[in-house]
């Protein structure tokens, strides 16, 4: 990075705050991101990522605090601080009426010049090259948040920041789009990307921040992350859920055992599980249903940022 | 997508990275002027319209009487670019102006596309003074241009008899004429320019497109509705409209330049003002949208 020191973290925020009026969007956030992570800003709609990434860029102005790129403050610097900084923030945009090319082409310009070979290389790179002269207004979501990724890669960044760069997509783009990021990890660019989906995250990043309602919840190593999490929620429907739920409130292991309707909700791990299961048939009761509607992890991210007991709703599952 | 290493052949970074001034955004303002097809049919429409207009005069046996150098349509070619200017100055300048200039920066707050901008390597201060170059340039050159066609169409349809001066004096050097005729364009542009500042100043302010090109319109309507009034003359004098008929004063016998100079010093605050209301506004805000 353009003045990078040695050892020197590539993002760093101090008491970063941003608010709008009684809302605090972000909360005196304190955060490094080090050169070569790949880290992941997680946290439901409304935590306050999409703003850090903002003041990130020099979008918008904290109200106190500071966040510099390599050691340059993004206020009142941001061309110095952020000449090897690209990325999008949301959803990426463009001018509908001119070609995907032709955009990348303006936005080349902006970046002092660019060789018309480096657009064709980064359009093969997110394979929008046969759609290059479509124009944007004709793109679906997911062509347009791979142009933005182009876009970002046109300018050879040292580090990446990417807001929630699967929001929207179908499955295929969503799958697309992550085997994209997994391509440039390896290409040892510093990644910062912002996402609300926990495995996601899980999957590609090293470390990470949880917001929530604008202060960070969590943040570290994600095998530190995963170390906490241990335990699952599950969700168990037997014949008799009376007589379940006091063998499992009984249980070492299994806890926050709730009757949650027509199922028990508890936490517990693996191996638990499986003993506990043996336990139910034991005791003469059959089991309709069984499962974690979310992972180990998801349900430390919502315990995390929700402050409850961890147990997504039915939305969270589905999400 | 590919598995090319495209993304990994990344040039090594030996020299900072150039950072664009206002005369790069300046290019890329042009460039997607000209690549929407709104500006390009709107611009085709009034290079031709004065081609139409001229051919329709000879084609029938009434003249535009009450418009200044109406009567002279069919004697000489030089009365085109004149009743054109005569129309123009009324309502079509003010509109031309907010054309081009209401929409360039409220038009990336409705694509959302600022935050594109600006996190590449350019400044607000280069996209600013970039875009209001743009702008301006853009709504000169079609101005003249459209003072250019009718001229042409003036001297091709009809021809190059002697021009008239609002004095009443013949011109008979064809090369005297071409220049009182651009004289008389060329004066109208500070008013313009101070009209799309204002068109500009309202597209920072609102963010809205529609707001970016109707209000300069409607402050023009109400500058010219003034003018109609037998009202004071300070205020008359104050206003964008008076500049755009100066010209009348530097053809006449004796020609007088009084109000042209005032109409420059006129335009001159307008733009001033307009200008720095838009660059504090727009150098401070926040980039939420998008």
């Amino acid at each position: 990075m353009t003045g990078a020191r040695e050892g020197e973290p590539v993002v760093s925020a101090q008491g970063l705050t941003k608010t709008y009026g009684a809302l605090s969007a972000v909360d005196h956030v304190d955060l490094e991101v080090g050169a070569g992570d790949v880290y992941g800003l997680l946290g439901p709609n409304g935590a306050g990522k999409t703003t850090f990434m903002r003041m990130l860029f020099g979008l918008i102005r904290p109200d106190s605090g500071e966040i510099s790129v390599s050691g340059v403050p993004v206020q009142p610097e941001p061309r110095r601080a952020l000449a090897e900084v690209a990325g999008f923030v949301e959803a990426p945009r463009f001018y509908p009426y001119l070609s995907g090319r032709k955009n990348l082409e303006l936005l080349g310009r902006l970046d002092g010049g660019l060789r018309p070979q480096r657009i064709n290389e980064v359009l093969e790179v997110v394979d929008l090259f046969d759609r290059r002269d479509s124009r944007v207004r004709e793109y679906s979501y997911g062509m347009v948040q791979r142009l933005g990724v182009a876009a970002a890669l046109m300018r050879d960044p040292r580090l990446l920041v990417l807001d929630e760069p699967t929001n929207g997509l179908d499955p295929a783009g969503i799958r697309d789009m992550r085997n994209l990021i997994h391509r440039l990890v390896d290409t040892g660019l510093t990644i910062l990307l912002s996402s609300h989906h926990m495995v996601e995250v899980d999957e590609i990043c090293t470390r990470v921040a949880i917001m929530r309602r604008g202060r960070l919840a969590y943040d570290g190593p994600i095998t530190e992350l995963r170390a906490q999490a241990g335990r699952a929620t599950r969700h168990l429907d037997t014949t008799d859920n009376h007589v379940a739920v006091e063998v499992c409130r009984g249980f070492a292991g299994v806890e926050h055992v709730q009757l949650d309707g027509p199922q028990i909700v508890f936490d517990a791990d693996e191996a638990t599980v499986e003993r506990l299961s043996r336990e139910l048939v034991h005791a003469g009761l059959g089991i309709h249903r069984l499962h974690a509607p979310t992972s180990a992890l998801e349900t430390l991210f919502f315990r995390l940022t929700e402050g409850g007991t961890g147990t997504p709703t039915d939305e969270e599952a589905a999400a | 997508m590919t598995t090319t290493s495209a993304a990994t052949t990344r040039t090594p970074i030996t020299t900072a990275r150039t950072t664009a001034g206002a005369g790069t955004v300046f290019g890329v303002e042009l460039r997607k002027l000209l690549g929407q097809t709104r500006t390009r049919v709107v611009a085709t429409v009034l290079l031709v319209a004065p081609w139409i207009f001229i051919l329709l005069v000879l084609h029938q046996d009434q003249l535009p009487l009450e418009t200044l150098y109406g009567r002279y349509l069919k004697t000489t070619g030089f009365a085109t670019p004149m009743v054109v200017l005569v129309t123009a100055t009324q309502w079509l300048f003010p509109l031309i102006a907010a054309f081009i200039s209401g929409d360039i920066f409220s038009s990336e707050d409705n694509y959302g596309t600022y935050k594109t901008i600006l996190t590449r390597s350019v400044s607000r201060r280069a996209v600013f003074w970039g875009k209001v170059t743009a702008a301006l340039v853009a709504t000169v050159g079609l101005v003249i241009a459209i003072g250019a066609s009718a001229l042409i169409a003036g001297l091709v349809a009809v021809g190059d008899q002697p021009f008239i001066t609002v004095g009443n004096l013949e011109v008979p050097s064809t090369a005297h004429a071409i220049g009182m005729v651009a004289e008389s364009w060329l004066s109208v542009l500070p008013p313009l320019i101070g009209f799309a500042s204002i068109a500009m100043c309202v597209s920072v302010l609102t963010r809205n497109s529609v707001l970016g090109v109707v209000v300069p319109v409607v402050i023009g309507l109400v500058f010219q509705m003034y003018m109609f009034l037998n009202a004071w003359d300070t205020v008359r004098h104050a206003l964008l409209n008076w500049p755009m008929n100066a010209w009348r004063g530097l053809l006449d016998d004796p020609s007088y330049a009084e109000p042209f100079l005032r109409g420059l010093v006129v335009s001159a605050i307008y733009t001033a003002v307009a200008l720095t209301i838009a660059y504090v506004v727009f150098h401070r805000r926040d980039i939420q949208e998008g």
